[in-house]
């Protein structure tokens, strides 16, 4: 693990579990309705601070906490045009099974390539502890798998170039 | 918050479905004075802050970084210009990338110890935050990012280093800092940066 | 499979069946290759009298570059004229067959290879051109060489798809072939470089004696003059220029070396297609471990949700539990998951 990425994963950790703390609130606007304040925005005063994590300028993640739902949005690193297009391909096989992710949000937020939304349903139903882990580990595989992928391609570039040209040797 | 929510410029004739009218209405939970949720803040002018920021340069000449660190923290810019808080932060950044890792955690203790020292932590980790928020913390950096194209000699002329480098040795320093004040402060630090609507 | 075969693997086992000595049938086979070429094998007439013919886009640009000496010197005494709405065609007759075993296979081998043969003309051409100027340049220093000598000949431009040719140009040092060829999506453009890169970079590292290879998104200074290259400023063309240089181009490598530089451009995108493929399996195995992982955590710490809920999501995806069925006889056999 490389020198930076720990105490950013450790920030994203501490923030994460502190940010989760969410109650159940009815919405304020339409009557029986509860909807995830974070993403209705009708209540200022129910919208916290938003918390930026950045490693660098292309790694970050944006946790947008509010009374009973986070939101958040994570950037992962994209160093060269492989890896933007490794990272958009992904993100859009994760996306098209949001539903199976329960956290996860189909669309991500403006500037960010994947967001998730945790309400306070999903708190109830599940460890807050293990909810934090799974998004750690989540930024942890994605990297690792994308920078695997490029390798991949890498290799085999330089495999399919030597056979090719082998023969006129 | 803005009336009409969504523009876009081909559908001009149907922004009046588009228009929030809660927004309209004085009594809407929309229009919640979110400025009664805390005391009256004073203003503070780019004078000011050149002054305070002019003080804590020489309290850090003089090798008093915690002097220094506690005047930044004393004086945070909750209410002013944009231009004014993006200076403070540039003044926070600085006495903070100025002070060696060895020294974090015992200039860290102390300061919590002393008079105020939850309320000084916890304005420290909202400046954190900020910093890492806004991509030229510290260095000036380039504010858009664009992916560089592959490393191909022979396309698209020299390789684009960007300034990533620099910007990431800041965002290092603030991340070991924001480990550093954790481990001191606990997670309510986090937590009182969320719920503190002075925002920096 | 790494490389791909220089002859069609089709028209190949069709003729190796026929000729093996079966009794003979009636054959109305249209077969597909590369770059569009389609083959029809028929026996219009008799069913011992096999006519392949070819139909190739290029065939203009192919006769004009020598297609025709190389395809009457390689298949002279089958040739007829050919089949409408075909550009050549061969006969064979079943009963007039070569007497060997070994000369049989090297006659369906040599038809195998007709589109090989085919875009032969202008390569071949090109070897000869390079050997003239050879000798010509030969007679002079560099700096006074006359123009014609020092530039080389004429670039022969071959239009075998619908948007991408191939250029030949020989000169007095080497034989120049550029492929310009289209990528159609963001991802392949990416993916083409790199593996066009490591193309480039091959010689470099391993490989010195390779051709050299070049690529670039505008069209090359030779191409400056060629009607019908234009600038497009998109980059989603590339162009690859391959350097032949006179290692390559003695005439016992030739026949070897055009053969082989006819495949890049399909190789080429064959392996961008196969690692799209790849890295498609492999991010929808991850997604399927991620889900796998969620899952697990969703079911393992469920605190509010009743046993009998749990049942129902164990139910919801059956395809793991191995599952015992009855036959009518009231025989139990498992079902694999």
């Amino acid at each position: 693990m490389s020198q930076s990425l720990r105490p950013y994963l450790q920030a994203v950790r501490s923030s994460l579990t502190a940010a989760l703390c969410l109650s159940n609130f009815a919405s304020q606007t339409a009557e029986r309705h509860n909807v995830p304040e974070v993403e209705a925005r009708t209540s200022p005063e129910v919208l916290l601070t938003p918390l930026t994590i950045a490693r660098n300028e292309n790694e970050r993640v944006l946790i947008e906490p509010s009374i009973n739902s986070i939101r958040i949005s994570i950037k992962i690193k994209q160093a060269d045009e492989i890896e933007h297009i490794l990272v958009h391909k992904f993100t859009r096989f994760l996306t098209q099974r949001a539903e199976s992710f329960f956290i996860l949000r189909r669309k991500p937020i403006k500037g960010y390539d994947i967001s998730f939304l945790i309400t306070n349903f999903h708190t109830e139903e599940m460890l807050k502890n293990k909810l934090v882990d799974f998004i750690i580990e989540f930024m942890e595989e994605v990297d690792k798998e994308i920078s695997e992928m490029k390798l991949f391609l890498n290799a085999r570039a330089r495999f399919v170039a030597e056979s090719f040209l082998t023969p006129f040797d | 918050m803005s009336i009409i929510q969504q523009i876009t410029a081909d559908d001009l004739t149907d922004n009046w479905r588009r228009i929030n009218i809660d927004a309209l209405d004085p009594d809407s939970s929309l229009n919640f004075p979110t400025s009664s949720l805390h005391p009256p803040q004073p203003e503070i002018s780019e004078s000011d802050c050149r002054n305070l920021s002019s003080a804590v340069r020489q309290l850090l000449r003089g090798g008093d970084a915690e002097g220094a660190l506690r005047t930044c923290l004393e004086n945070p810019v909750y209410n002013g210009p944009d231009g004014v808080k993006e200076q403070h932060l540039g003044t926070v950044v600085e006495v903070l990338q100025s002070i060696k890792a060895s020294e974090m955690s015992p200039l860290l203790k102390r300061v919590y110890e002393g008079e105020g020292g939850v309320e000084l932590l916890d304005c420290l980790m909202k400046y954190l935050y900020k910093g890492m928020g806004s991509p030229g913390a510290g260095s000036g950096g380039v504010k858009v990012m664009t992916p560089q194209t592959t490393g191909f000699s022979q396309i698209g002329g020299g390789r684009n280093i960007s300034s990533g480098d620099s910007t990431g040795s800041a965002m290092s320093v603030l991340l070991s800092w924001h480990e550093k004040v954790v481990e001191v402060a606990g997670l309510g630090c986090i937590g009182r940066v969320m719920t503190d609507f002075r925002r920096v | 499979m790494l490389l791909l075969d220089y002859q069609n693997v089709l028209i190949q086992s069709v003729l190796t069946e026929r000729f093996s000595g079966a009794p003979p049938v009636s054959i109305d086979q249209t077969v597909s290759d590369f770059d569009g070429v389609i083959f029809h094998i028929s026996t219009p007439d008799v069913k011992t009298k096999i006519v392949i013919s070819i139909q190739i886009r290029c065939y203009k640009d192919l006769v004009r570059y020598g297609a025709e000496e190389v395809l009457n010197r390689e298949y002279g005494p089958y040739v007829i004229p050919p089949e409408p709405g075909y550009d050549f065609s061969i006969q064979v007759d079943l009963e007039n067959l070569p007497e060997s075993k070994e000369d049989r296979e090297e006659l369906v081998k040599k038809i195998s290879l007709l589109k090989r043969n085919a875009m032969a003309g202008p390569f071949e051409q090109a070897y000869q051109e390079h050997y003239h100027l050879k000798q010509e340049a030969a007679k002079f220093t560099s700096e006074e060489a006359p123009q014609g000598v020092r530039e080389g000949g004429e670039v022969k431009a071959i239009h075998y798809r619908e948007e991408e040719a191939i250029y030949v140009k020989a000169s007095h040092d080497r034989v120049t072939v550029i492929f310009s060829t289209v990528f159609r999506e963001e991802t392949d453009r990416v993916f083409g470089k790199v593996f066009i890169q490591e193309f480039v970079d091959a010689r470099r590292r391993a490989i010195q004696n390779a051709p050299q290879v070049l690529f670039r998104n505008d069209p090359p200074l030779e191409l400056q003059d060629v009607p019908g290259v234009k600038n497009t400023g998109t980059g989603d063309i590339g162009y690859v220029t391959f350097v032949l240089f006179p290692r390559h181009l003695t005439p016992q490598r030739m026949p070897d070396v055009i053969s082989h530089i006819q495949t890049f451009r399909d190789y080429f995108h064959y392996h961008i297609k196969a690692s799209k493929a790849y890295i498609h399996t492999r991010m929808r195995r991850r997604t399927a471990d991620f889900l796998q992982g969620k899952q697990l955590l969703f079911i393992a710490y469920i605190v509010k949700l009743a046993a009998n809920q749990c049942a129902v999501l164990r139910r919801a995806r059956p395809e793991n539990e191995e599952k015992e069925r009855k036959t009518a006889s009231g025989r139990t056999f498992k079902v694999g998951s």
